[in-house]
């Protein structure tokens, strides 16, 4: 290439970027919101959503921007620390972003702001709360129940009659199930995060419950309680009933396993529901609570919010930013939530129409426990799931037992919470 | 060592090679091709009957028009600014003998070992202090910066490689130093410059993570950016994937094959002396 | 030399020069330094607090961050040696192939190098497909062939992971080495080959005795350039095994762990500036130690020449 052509180029390229940069500074009357997400997958929806509130709302429009998940956190926490964030933000729950809270980099909302928070229970609003400061700093839209998932066309095929009330009940009818040439729990090792998915959903009937979880976050029991164990082991007894070659099957994998009608169960939350009808729009889809460890003991539905709308505490548009948030509060947008993406609003006034959903949030209310680590410790680290997620892949293939494991996770929660502080 | 004797030995080599490289690419291309739905029960069938449907979808859906501009405004601004600066400085540290030369040789390498995420937060701070957070201009500077210790250690090689005579012969003509570079040695050093283009653009097209976070505005989003929502989005949808793939790969291969002669050339030259 | 051409040698210097020198310091220089500075205070999420001198590494060497670092510095150390090993030695074997043929050798020269153009997105992908336990084609050629009992969960067992993740480290980057290297068997005169054939040596001792001392200097560019790239590997892993190197810390990388006390992670919650910020400091101490100790050897071979 010879030297003048090169500076020619130079020049074309250099004019063509400052052709195209100004586009964003051409100032408008109108408002331009910007949100943030990391729900790639509900793209579709938010726009649709955003389309309505702009009919009522003329003057003012909302760009609704999606992020790999994965990236999402290094995202928003860069843009925030350098006062350039988005002025809606959705938000992640308890310690995903109470960094961020404590720093100030969201709006404190009150209930005169935000009428809606007053309808949400304490539990819920925890969700979106300081962790120093125990301000309200955003608005949950969702709660996630977990729970089992079964195909009722295979159970019957399978011979499996009546529904497990109890473990030796489940395991049993996943060996029918074994038996009749199907898989058992579509279930596998590949991704750490679902597997203590899992074990929040079995393991809190062998700790027991809530009562535990307080006791944990009053420093008044540890990790290394027996029953905490027992819920651990509990994990590792699954792993015979997972599909072949389970340490090595990715999230989606397994999830489409499930999906296809290959396995019969699939243990975890409300929200793998809407993946499971995108995959196989035919699908029936039944839930019940997980089985209880014993027949004196109780059971529970793991429970937490999932998520929250925050509002950045820099934002230019603070009017029109409430004025958005309002809108996500609105009864119509979380009957839509329901609807269309089948999660579990949080506000108790949203009429849920899908019979699997309305069957998990029956159970919720009346059987709803914490998820221990999201709720409770995840907000310094080395968090309890840092921990956890590889421990689990280690402990279904046998490379950690169950006591060592409880014992990891105490280390590592009691070097920097305060109430556990020098306990083992 | 009879081996070493036989061309068919080296051609049996070279084909096997061939065929481990271009069976994946032939998969990706194939599924790109098929309707998503029987990709997962029949992953080996042939595209007998296209599907083009995919490609229209990634094209129309995810706005990639604007991204591919994007990331070729990135690239080529990347790449212009790389080839001006590691030519100067190429040639001055491949050429003259001065007090410090290797000791600026030697920082300039140690850029080498710095990954921009190492320093991902006070980059963040410092280009929103400069005014050059969420703009192209700003991402060039910093792909520019993270390319050039490479490239003027690849460039400076170059230079070093060529007679002196050719310096001193321009000189006695009255040429300048400028123009002593411009005119005889960087026609000489096309072929490093080949290979500079191609080691850089490279990481810069393909990179998502530092667009992901120094860049806000959607209007700005470049390609693999782009991609890596896209997929999220389709997670389940297997041939539009694929496309998508297929797609973000394209520009590459083909400055790479327009290239190629050259980069060979310059690899060729014996310049890889260091 | 005339003190004119001096004179204008130095203002050239300073004109070409320092426009490269001024881009690298502030956009590279700065903020690592910055970066750097980091690990010597505590961290409330984002917020800087009070100096704490060398407490961030202290905790940095005790459990549970021990031994993630020192699993992490292990696999990173796996990959340098055995990327060096095979890539290296199958790099070379390409190139000395591409030396001795004439047909099909452009094709070749496009083919070889095609991976390596390919975004790691597209790689990554791509492999996690063809890899998939249950409908991924490689399993199903495995099986095909009648040998079920290997068809694994290449990506999902601890004891295949890191192996897999290398081997398409491989599939992608061989191309590399092998260009370098036929570059440099290209640049060696053939009359030297040609007279020690005729001196009746044969293609053994030909490349035992001229052809690889004269491809020392392209070795060693290569060594360096894959010590940065192993003790700072992070795009594969990331792609194939999320960041916190999936399945149970099996990919783990220095890189990884630097990623996931910056930023935390999204599954598992909060992050630690300050810890992350003293493995930087090591990430950069002994990849700068290597590479110098790396370059110096090139220098001195370059003398030798």
């Amino acid at each position: 290439m010879n030297i003048k052509r090169f500076r020619g180029l130079v020049a074309a390229l250099f004019a063509a970027a400052t052709v195209v940069a100004p586009g964003a500074s051409v100032a408008s009357a109108d408002t331009e919101l910007t949100f943030w997400s990391w729900r790639t997958e509900d793209k579709a929806f938010y726009e649709s959503q955003i389309k309505l509130f702009e009919a009522k709302n003329p003057g003012i429009s909302v760009k609704f921007t999606p992020y790999l998940n994965t990236e999402y956190n290094a995202i928003v926490s860069t843009a925030l620390t350098a006062g350039k964030g988005p002025d809606i933000i959705q938000m992640r729950p308890y310690g995903g972003m109470a960094n961020l809270s404590d720093a100030g980099n969201f709006l404190a909302l009150s209930t005169s702001d935000v009428p809606a928070l007053k309808k949400l229970p304490a539990g819920i609003l925890a969700g979106a709360q300081g962790y120093k400061d125990k301000k309200q700093y955003g608005l949950p839209y969702a709660v996630s129940a977990l729970g089992v998932m079964y195909n009722p066309e295979i159970l019957d095929k399978a011979g499996v009659r009546a529904l497990p009330q109890t473990w030796s009940q489940m395991l049993a009818a996943f060996d029918k199930v074994k038996k009749a040439g199907f898989l058992p729990i579509g279930n596998a090792g590949g991704n750490g995060p679902a597997l203590e998915q899992l074990h929040a959903t079995v393991g809190p009937t062998f700790y027991g419950g809530t009562s535990f979880f307080n006791d944990v976050v009053a420093g008044k029991k540890t990790f290394t309680d027996k029953g905490y164990v027992a819920s651990l082991k509990a994990v590792a007894d699954l792993a015979k009933y997972m599909p072949a070659n389970y340490q090595g099957i990715d999230y989606n994998t397994a999830r489409g396993l499930f999906a296809n009608e290959k396995a019969a169960f699939y243990i975890g939350g409300n929200y793998e529901i809407g993946y499971f009808r995108s995959l196989n729009p035919s699908i029936t889809i039944g839930w019940f609570p997980a089985p209880k460890a014993n027949a004196g003991a109780k059971r529970y539905v793991g429970t937490w919010a999932d998520g929250a709308y925050a509002i950045n505490a820099k934002t230019a548009n603070k009017a029109a930013a409430l004025k958005f948030l309002n809108f996500l509060g609105t009864k119509d947008f979380g009957q839509a939530l329901v609807d269309e993406i089948a999660f579990i609003p949080t506000a108790p006034y949203v009429k849920i129409n899908d019979p699997a959903v309305k069957e998990i949030n029956r159970w919720r209310t009346t059987l709803g426990t914490p998820f221990l680590n999201v709720v409770g410790f995840r907000y310094e680290n080395p968090t309890s799931s840092s921990i956890l997620q590889p421990g689990f892949q280690k402990l279904i293939v046998g490379g950690t037992t169950p006591e060592q494991l409880a014992k990891d996770v105490q280390t590592a929660v009691s070097s920097w919470y305060g109430p556990q502080k020098g306990k083992s | 060592m009879k081996l070493l004797r036989s061309k068919i030995f080296f051609q049996g080599v070279l084909i096997i090679n061939s065929i481990m490289v271009l069976l994946p690419v032939f998969f990706l291309l194939n599924s790109s091709l098929r309707e998503s739905n029987d990709f997962a029960s029949t992953p080996f069938a042939l595209a007998r009957d296209p599907y083009w449907e995919n490609y229209s979808k990634v094209w129309s859906e995810g706005s990639f028009g604007s991204y591919f501009f994007n990331s070729l405004i990135i690239t080529g601004g990347s790449l212009i600014l790389i080839l001006i600066l590691a030519l100067g400085a190429g040639f001055v540290l491949g050429r003259y003998q001065f007090k410090g030369n290797n000791l600026i040789f030697g920082f300039i390498l140690t850029g080498m070992l710095v990954p921009a995420k190492l320093a991902i937060l006070p980059l963040f701070i410092q280009l929103k202090w400069m005014g050059l957070l969420d703009s192209r201009l700003g991402l060039i500077l910093v792909y520019t910066s993270a390319a050039l210790p490479a490239a003027v250690f690849i460039m400076s090689g170059f230079f070093r490689s060529l007679p002196n005579d050719l310096d001193n012969a321009a000189r006695i003509d009255g040429a300048s130093e400028i123009v002593l570079l411009r005119r005889v040695l960087v026609p000489l050093v096309r072929p490093g410059m080949a290979i500079v283009a191609i080691y850089s653009a490279i990481p810069i097209w393909n990179d998502f993570f530092l667009p992901l976070v120094f860049l806000q505005t959607p209007e700005k989003k470049t390609l693999m950016q782009g991609l890596t929502v896209f997929f999220g989005q389709y997670a389940s949808q297997w041939g539009v994937l694929f496309a998508g793939l297929c797609l973000a790969a394209l520009p590459l291969v083909v400055l790479y094959l327009v290239l190629s002669e050259q980069f060979i050339k310059g690899l060729t030259a014996g310049a890889v002396k260091g | 030399m005339s003190s004119a051409l001096r004179r204008e040698q130095n203002r050239t210097t300073g004109a070409l020069l320092i426009p490269a020198l001024l881009v690298i310091i502030i956009f590279t220089t700065i903020p690592a330094l910055t970066t750097l500075s980091y690990a010597f205070f505590a961290w409330d999420g984002f917020q800087r607090g009070s100096f704490n001198g060398l407490e961030n590494f202290q905790k940095l060497f005790a459990y549970p961050y021990s031994d993630q670092l020192f699993a992490a510095l292990k696999h990173n150390t796996i990959a340098f040696v055995v990327i060096m090993t095979f890539q290296t030695s199958l790099g070379l074997l390409f190139a000395y192939a591409m030396f001795r043929i004439k047909r099909g050798l452009r094709l070749y020269r496009v083919v070889v190098f095609l991976p390596v153009i390919f975004s790691l997105v597209v790689v990554g992908y791509l492999w996690q497909a063809l890899l998939d336990p249950f409908y991924g084609p490689v399993n199903q050629i495995i099986t095909g062939i009648g040998l079920p009992e290997f068809a694994k969960p290449w990506l999902g067992d601890t004891a295949t992971a890191l192996p897999t993740l290398m081997f398409i480290n491989l599939w992608r980057w061989v191309g590399f080495p092998a260009i370098v290297f036929l570059a440099g068997l290209n640049a060696i005169n053939t009359e030297y080959i040609e007279a020690a054939r005729i001196d009746g040596a044969s293609e053994g001792q030909i490349f035992r005795r001229i052809i690889f001392p004269l491809l020392a200097p392209s070795l060693t560019i290569i060594t360096v350039l894959t010590f940065i790239g192993a003790y700072e590997w992070f795009d594969l892993p990331f792609v194939l095994g999320g960041s916190n190197g999936s399945p149970a810390g099996a990919t783990d990388t220095l890189a990884l762990m630097f990623y996931r006390l910056s930023f935390g992670s999204i599954d598992s919650g909060a992050n630690n500036v300050g810890v992350g910020s003293a493995l930087g400091v090591l990430i950069f101490t002994l990849v700068g130690l290597g590479a110098a100790f790396g370059s110096k050897m090139l220098r001195k071979r370059e003398v030798e020449q």
